[in-house]
């Protein structure tokens, strides 16, 4: 009777060692490496995006270089803010 | 001509020419290796749920595999809202995945090394989750371009700033596909050629990095489809559960 108990429990304890390591590998490093993919194009299409806004604004109102430049400004502070979302997401999930 | 690294993204025409309305419709390459990738998982996932036993084979086990991987990840990333969008977002990632991996194999194409391909797909998610977001939360969804407790005089500049960082979630989904795709092909096929200008005195250096580098590339592959649906989740997120 003693056996069978003891087996139980030895094989509870088995069980949530072997659960604890699957939520460590899943959360491995193929993900990390997928995050870091995510990071670097994420600054340089803002930047991207914000040159086109002023590159097209100028067209339009005839200000050639000057709104290029203030929305390349505008741009890289929105990879920036893009970048710093990414991380407190990632931080969140890992939570 | 076979040397040259970007010969292996020319796309031609298959066929005769189809031409509707001055639209060229004609049937290439590119459509030919979607068409492939679509069989394959047509074929894989039919095959795979056909018997529906309780100790799976290998292929049932594989898709089942898949099918919780996706259900994870969305419950994960955008709650339970996102369930309903389950279907888009799993063709999505598979049919990334297999183009990607098509792709792999000898003499074949890579369809999402192609910037018109992904900004397609980019541009789809894009003015979806934005309709999505409007049809649901009505004009209180301008409300993510206000984050809450700035300023009043700062708030012309962030909300210009949100908006620049909007638009640029398709760019950067587009451009992230396509140039790991392209940058990776390209470089399997230079090293490619290293080997046979080096010839057998001096080739086995590239060959080995080009070993190496195919397994890189299977990785980054996988990697890529699944970045792709996983912002799509979080595109899906903003869009479903509004705040900030």
């Amino acid at each position: 009777m003693k056996e069978t108990e003891d087996l139980e429990t030895r094989l509870k304890i088995a069980k949530s060692k072997l659960q604890n390591k699957k939520t460590e590998s899943s959360d491995g490093k193929g993900l990390f490496l997928g995050n870091a993919f995510k990071l670097g194009t994420e600054l340089v299409a803002a930047v991207a995006v914000g040159g086109i806004i002023g590159f097209i604004l100028d067209n339009w109102f005839g200000t050639k270089p000057l709104l290029i430049i203030v929305f390349f400004i505008l741009g890289s502070v929105a990879g920036i803010l893009n970048v710093i979302k990414a991380a407190k997401r990632m931080q969140k999930k890992q939570e | 001509m076979a040397s040259n690294p970007m010969h292996q993204f020319s796309v031609y025409k298959i066929g005769p020419e189809i031409k509707i309305n001055g639209v060229d419709l004609s049937f290439t390459n590119a459509s030919l290796f979607m068409l492939i990738s679509a069989t394959l998982i047509l074929l894989f996932l039919l095959f795979g749920t056909k018997e529906k036993k309780i100790i799976p084979n290998k292929v049932q086990l594989i898709s089942e595999i898949l099918y919780s991987f996706v259900s994870k990840m969305i419950s994960d990333t955008a709650g339970k809202k996102a369930k309903p969008y389950f279907p888009f977002i799993f063709s999505l990632f598979i049919f990334i995945l297999f183009c990607n991996m098509v792709g792999m194999l000898p003499y074949s194409f890579t369809v999402t090394s192609h910037i018109i391909v992904t900004l397609a797909f980019a541009l789809f998610i894009f003015i979806g989750v934005t309709i999505l977001g409007f049809v649901i939360h009505g004009f209180k969804y301008l409300k993510i371009f206000v984050p809450s407790g700035v300023p009043i005089v700062l708030l012309p500049i962030i909300m210009i700033i949100e908006i620049i960082s909007y638009l640029s979630r398709p760019v950067s989904l587009s451009v992230r596909l396509f140039a790991n795709m392209m940058a990776g092909h390209t470089m399997l096929k230079v090293f490619g050629g290293f080997v046979i200008s080096l010839g057998l005195v001096a080739g086995w250096l590239p060959l080995t990095f080009s070993v190496a580098l195919t397994g890189l590339e299977i990785l980054v592959a996988f990697l890529q489809a699944y970045v792709f649906a996983i912002l799509t989740c979080i595109y899906l997120n903003d869009a479903l559960n509004l705040h900030h």
